[in-house]
């Protein structure tokens, strides 16, 4: 138990090192090898990509606002980071979560680009 | 002499269906576990086995024979003897769990409740982040010793020439002499 304990710790203080929500959007772009669109990540964000849900069905299309899950209808903070400061600060939470939610939204993962768009309008809400 | 191999009643009713419904559940959670869209069935799947733990708890002080945990508890010394008559050719023949293999199930059971605990609190937006990560932990842990563990009733099946699942579903184990 004292060691799954110390595991966690090293784990959470590894992936806890912080990065700002900025970081991202260059990250992404580099990635994508071209600048980020904040227009196309809104249209992204708020229309489905082929799958049952989009972005917006649980973040909303006005994620400064919380969120509800559209399966288990629990509360989601807001996404944006002008709305909420931990957003966008951790990269392996981030990397987890656009894993993730790519997968349920798309079926697929998502593109640097996309991700990208997605960063760009995120942090043009205000 | 030749002996016709003699069956024996190894494993009760309630031990088994505990055993193949953990399986279940544990597939299902791990199978769910990446997905907002399963999320629910992942939920019940991780309180069904955080329910069947409870039972394999409670049976291991009331239940019979080899299900119950002093039949089977692990000490350093019958661990470490078991090991080096694996790595000896001549392995010691345990007709219930083997010191391996108990140590394997006292994890399992350990993870599965650290597992569950950390799953329901992040359910629940207890804990944030640290318990997000323990759960997850916890949950690698198992899959680890579930690996481990079917490469343990493999070799042990066959070394002992015995068929360890097939005992498994019907209860019983024919023993070669």
């Amino acid at each position: 138990m004292r060691h799954l304990l110390v595991i966690a710790a090293a784990i959470f203080t590894v992936s806890a090192h912080a990065e700002t929500p900025r970081d991202f959007l260059t990250r992404f772009e580099k990635e994508a090898g071209a600048a980020a669109s904040a227009e196309r990540g809104a249209r992204f964000f708020t229309t489905k990509q082929g799958g049952e849900w989009s972005c917006a069905s649980c973040h909303t299309d006005k994620p400064t606002q919380a969120g509800r899950h559209a399966k288990t209808d629990k509360a989601i903070t807001p996404l944006a980071p002008a709305a909420n400061a931990e957003r966008f600060t951790d990269a392996a939470k981030v990397d987890k979560w656009f894993r993730r939610n790519c997968n349920d939204t798309l079926n697929r993962v998502c593109s640097a680009q996309e991700k990208a768009d997605v960063m760009a309008w995120l942090l043009a809400l205000r | 002499m030749h002996t016709e191999p003699k069956p024996v009643r190894v494993w009760d009713l309630p031990t088994r269906v505990f055993h193949w419904s953990l399986v279940a559940s544990f597939a299902t959670a791990f199978i769910t576990a990446e997905s907002e869209k399963l999320r629910d069935i992942h939920v019940v799947a991780g309180y069904t086995l955080a329910g069947l733990i409870a039972f394999r708890l409670l049976w291991g002080f009331v239940g019979g024979g080899y299900s119950r945990f002093a039949e089977f508890l692990p000490t350093p010394r019958k661990l470490i003897d078991y090991l080096k008559s694996l790595t000896r050719g001549n392995p010691q023949h345990y007709v219930g769990h083997n010191p391996a293999g108990a140590v394997a199930i006292f994890l399992l059971l350990g993870f599965g409740l650290v597992a569950a605990a950390s799953g329901w609190a992040t359910y629940e937006d207890m804990g944030g982040h640290f318990m997000e990560e323990l759960h997850e932990v916890a949950a690698n842990g198992m899959m680890a010793i579930v690996v481990i563990h079917i490469a343990g009733v493999i070799v042990s099946s066959w070394l002992h020439q015995e068929n360890l699942v097939l005992a498994m579903i019907t209860g019983w184990k024919t023993r070669r002499s």
